[in-house]
Order: structure tokens, then sequence, then C-alpha cells
């Protein structure tokens, strides 16, 4: 199912929270919302899923017009798992009966989902005594228990430890593919962007100012705004600015630009080096290989531009 | 102890053989039952709608509600009887001195109960439960009562601090119902009567009464609010 948003505009205590002129996700894809916190990324979402009105343009999930109509065709997974009194069961079967599903098959909907998220030993637990992990399990087996064409997580690896996040962050992407949804993930994360969606949609300030396939995106990031969310380096060289992906900085000279890197500090990252410091203004942080030299702190070295993207702004 | 002993037995004797007293407990169960219910109906949604919306007034509101929970009985029976007395704004309703009057009175006093309490439970809600609710495809009144089943030990807790404020009080039924026999005579009003005559193990009979009858209804109410 197509989503489509046109002259979008939204205010929130007279502050414009959102203001976006056209933007579409083709039905099918999984794209993430990514950009920092108080971009407008939530309450996009929000609005997706009927829960906010606009100040003005229009909201379109498929044919879904209305807040209530769009409400029914999504399924949300609210960044704080929410839960009524009751059993895990009961919880997941509850959306159900709201939207009539017929109740034959509630039990059949309630299985797959929870076996599909590994939740199947929580079912009779009650939902209010789960562990974070636990809770964003059904909060997303909650979701999946619809079979919404539009699914809607937001930030879905909030607040979870290592191990599930890990888990999730392969678990997620297989279960949206492996059904026919079109998908949003709101994140400020941007490992998590680029691992669970296929394309990323970057939201600054109430506006989206890059939407394109991940590979796309990060790539070709646009602008130094965007290139600096994506964790580029930006940098002046020779009069062009530059954005540097991770890793595309070498100390001593290499195949690119050389330039002037002083050396503030040199710190142990697990099996590496990082040197941290600056060139001109810009603080810069060099991982340094194996064989690198280890700079000394207070010294200014060459560091080398092995690779690069041209930027504006 | 002798004179409670009597009250025991004469309470028992009440029940068991006095038609007027069974008429006296029956109507006081149908008064405050009545205005327990009208409390209900129209202080649950206020108090779901002071939880949940955000209004000019509403502080203010709250405010009213919070000293409404301590009005004294008898002021709001003297402000019913003077509404509806011969000269007040209903008085051509002929009101005044009948069951309905006190039904009103007592629907005064536990408005604010049943709007304080529900406020305060609704409130004590996770804050995400009405938006995951509207998303799930809870259309508004489902809304309401999903999540006034969630807030049900509160809510439980509001019917009984009404009734039992209700059901025990003598200043508002007097004013407005003026303690007819047969007609608004209820146990308060009948313990004052009794009093006055100088019957205190009949007073005391009456008392028990009453508090049984409390008992039993708060009984049954903290069963259903109580139950997983």
């Amino acid at each position: 199912m197509e989503i489509a948003v046109r002259d979008l505009l939204f205010e929130r205590s007279g502050r414009r929270v959102l203001d976006i002129p056209e933007l579409s996700f083709a039905a099918g894809t999984v794209t993430a919302l990514f950009g920092p916190n108080g971009a407008g990324k939530t309450t996009l979402l929000r609005l997706l899923a009927g829960l906010e009105t606009p100040l003005s343009g229009e909201v379109r999930l498929g044919q879904a017009r209305s807040a209530r109509e769009r409400a029914l065709v999504s399924a949300v997974a609210f960044q704080e798992p929410a839960f009524l009194r009751g059993t895990v069961r009961q919880n997941l079967t509850l959306g159900l009966t709201l939207r009539r599903v017929a109740a034959e098959e509630h039990a059949a909907r309630v299985q797959d989902a929870a076996s599909e998220t590994g939740i199947t030993d929580l079912l009779d637990r009650p939902a209010r005594a789960l562990s974070a992990g636990e809770a964003r399990r059904v909060n997303l087996a909650r979701a999946l228990a619809l079979a919404a064409p539009v699914m809607l997580l937001d930030e879905p690896l909030a607040g979870v430890d290592r191990p599930t996040r890990r888990a999730l962050l392969q678990e997620i992407p297989r279960l949206l593919r492996s059904r026919p949804v079109t998908a949003l993930i709101v994140t400020h994360d941007r490992e998590e962007a680029f691992r669970l969606a296929d394309r990323i949609a970057v939201m600054v300030d109430g506006r989206v100012i890059r939407h394109g396939s991940a590979d796309d995106v990060y790539r070709a990031p646009g602008t130094a705004l965007v290139a600096d969310l994506l964790g580029y380096t930006i940098l002046e060289v020779a009069g062009r600015r530059v954005a540097v992906p991770p890793g595309g900085l070498r100390l001593g000279e290499g195949t690119g630009p050389v330039l002037p890197y002083d050396v503030t500090q040199v710190v142990l990252v697990g099996d590496h080096r990082h040197a941290v410091g600056r060139i001109g203004t810009a603080a810069v942080e060099c991982r340094l290989g194996e064989t690198d030299p280890v700079p000394e702190p207070g010294t200014r070295v060459q560091v080398g531009v092995e690779r690069s993207v041209e930027v504006d702004g | 102890m002798s004179d409670f002993g009597e009250a025991l037995r004469s309470a028992w004797h009440l029940l068991a053989a006095d038609a007027e007293i069974r008429g006296i407990i029956l109507r006081t169960l149908a008064i405050s039952g009545a205005a327990t219910a009208c409390a209900m109906l129209l202080g649950i949604p206020a108090g779901y709608a002071l939880a949940r919306g955000r209004f000019r007034g509403r502080t203010l509101l709250l405010g009213l509600v919070n000293t409404g929970m301590g009005m004294p009985p008898v002021v709001v029976g003297l402000i019913v009887w003077l509404v509806l007395a011969r000269g007040g704004v209903f008085g051509p309703l002929h009101l005044l001195y009948t069951p309905q009057a006190m039904v009103i009175a007592q629907f005064l006093i536990a408005m604010p109960l049943v709007i304080g309490f529900t406020t305060a439970s609704v409130q004590a809600l996770p804050g995400a439960l009405p938006d995951l609710l509207r998303s799930l495809g809870a259309g508004r009144l489902q809304r309401l009562w999903l999540l006034c089943r969630e807030a049900r030990l509160g809510l439980l807790a509001a019917v009984m601090a009404a009734f039992g404020a209700i059901i025990s009080e003598v200043g508002a039924a007097m004013t407005v119902g003026g303690n007819l026999r047969g007609s608004t005579r209820v146990l308060t009003t009948a313990i004052v009567t009794v009093t006055g005559r100088g019957e205190i193990p009949q007073a005391l009979a009456l008392g028990i009464i009453l508090l049984l009858l409390a008992l039993a209804v708060n009984l049954v109410l903290t069963l259903v609010q109580q139950r997983r």
C-alpha cells in the first residue's frame, strides 16, 4: 500500500513541527525515517497512523484518508510499549477484536505472530510484568498480528540490551520483508537505519531533506548536513567542501589530498586505536591501522584523504 | 453494652417484623442507588474528560471538583432547597419534599466524588494507552470503556466513596426530603427522629441496619473491584 503526503503542515503550541510539500513511500518498501531528536519523525509517524491532525495538507495510506481509516489500515509499534491488564495473549487478541477480525482467526494469528517474534512462551504471562526486551518483542508481535498493509515502528530498538538489539536487528528486516507491507521505521541511530531499512528518508527540523535508497543516500548525501548525520567528516579541501566517510582518512600520505592534522589524543577502541584531533576547525577522528605509527598527542601530522564526496552547504 | 445487645435484638426484630422499616430500607437504597447511578453516568465521562482533556479552565474546574468533594451535605441540601422551593427557579416543578428532590441533592453530593476519583484513576493509567487503543482500532466509546475497565480499581473506589457518603448523610436528606413518614423518610432521618424521641435502642438498631447495608453494598463492589 502506497503512503503519500502532500502539502503537509503540522504545528504544536504555535511552533511549526512538520513542513513536507510532497513525500511518498512506494508499496512494499521498508524505509527508515532517520534524523536527530526533534526532527519530527515520530510526529510524522503519528500523523500517518491517524493519531494527530495536520494543520493542513493531505495524508493518504492507499485510499485511506481520514484519521480513522488510516488507523485501521496501519499497525503501530510505539516507542514505549504499553499494555492493558491481562496476559500477552489477551493484549495481542484485543487489536483483532477491535478490528472485527473473525474470532476463529484470532488464535492462529496470535500464534503465528508469537512464533515469528519468539514470544510463544510469554503468551500466558501478565503483559505488564515483561522485561524491556520481552516487551519490545510483544509490541512487535501485536503489530504483526494485525496483518495491516502499513507497519509503523517507532524506535523499535530503544532501551533494549545488546543481545536483544543484535537479535532484533536481524529479525525485524526478516519479518518485514516476509510480508507484503509498506513499513516506516523511526530511528535516530544511523546503524539501525541502514540495518533495518532499504530506503532512508533523512529528516531535520520537520523537513525531509534527503530520500532515496539506502545505498544512494549514503554514497551521495548531497549536503553537508546529511553527510554529517550519516557519520561523514566535513572538511574544506582545496576550497571545496567535501565529506569524508568513516575510514576515509589515513595517517601519512595517501592517494588523495594531504592535510595537516593536529592530534590531541590517541584512544584505544577495542582492538584498534583512534587518533582524535582537528583539521583546521573540524573535529576529526582517524582510525589507525595495525602498522600505522602511533602519533604523539600535541603533534601535527599529515593525513591523506583517501575517499570523499563533494557536498553543498 | 446492654443497650447494644438490645439494639442488635431490636435490629433483627425490625428487619423481620416491621414493614415500615423494610420500606425505609428499600427507599434508602432506591434514593441513594439512583443518585449514585446518575453520578456515575455523568461523573465518569466528566472525570475522563478532565483527566485526558487539555482545555482552558481545566485546573480551575479540577479545583472546584476537589472542593466539592468536601462540600458539607447540609449546604448542598440548602442550595437544592432554595432552587426547588416555591419561589426558586424550579419551584413550579413541585419537587421539594419528594424522593426526587433527595436524589437530586444526593447526586450533587456524589458527583464531585465520582469525578475526582475518576480523574485521578484515569490520570494514573499509562499515558500511552489511549493512543495505543486508537491505533488498534478502538472508537471513542470503546476507548472510554476499555480505559474505564483499566481504571476499574479507582472507579469502583469512586462508586464506594460516593454511595458511602450519600447513604450516610442526613443534612441534605432532611432539608430537601423533610423526613415525611412513608414518603421521604430514609434510614438516617429515621435515626434522627427516633433519637429525638429518646428511643436510643431503636436508633442504635437502625444505625446497625444502615451499617450492614453499607457493608453489604461495599462488599459486593469490592468483590467486583478485586476480581482478576
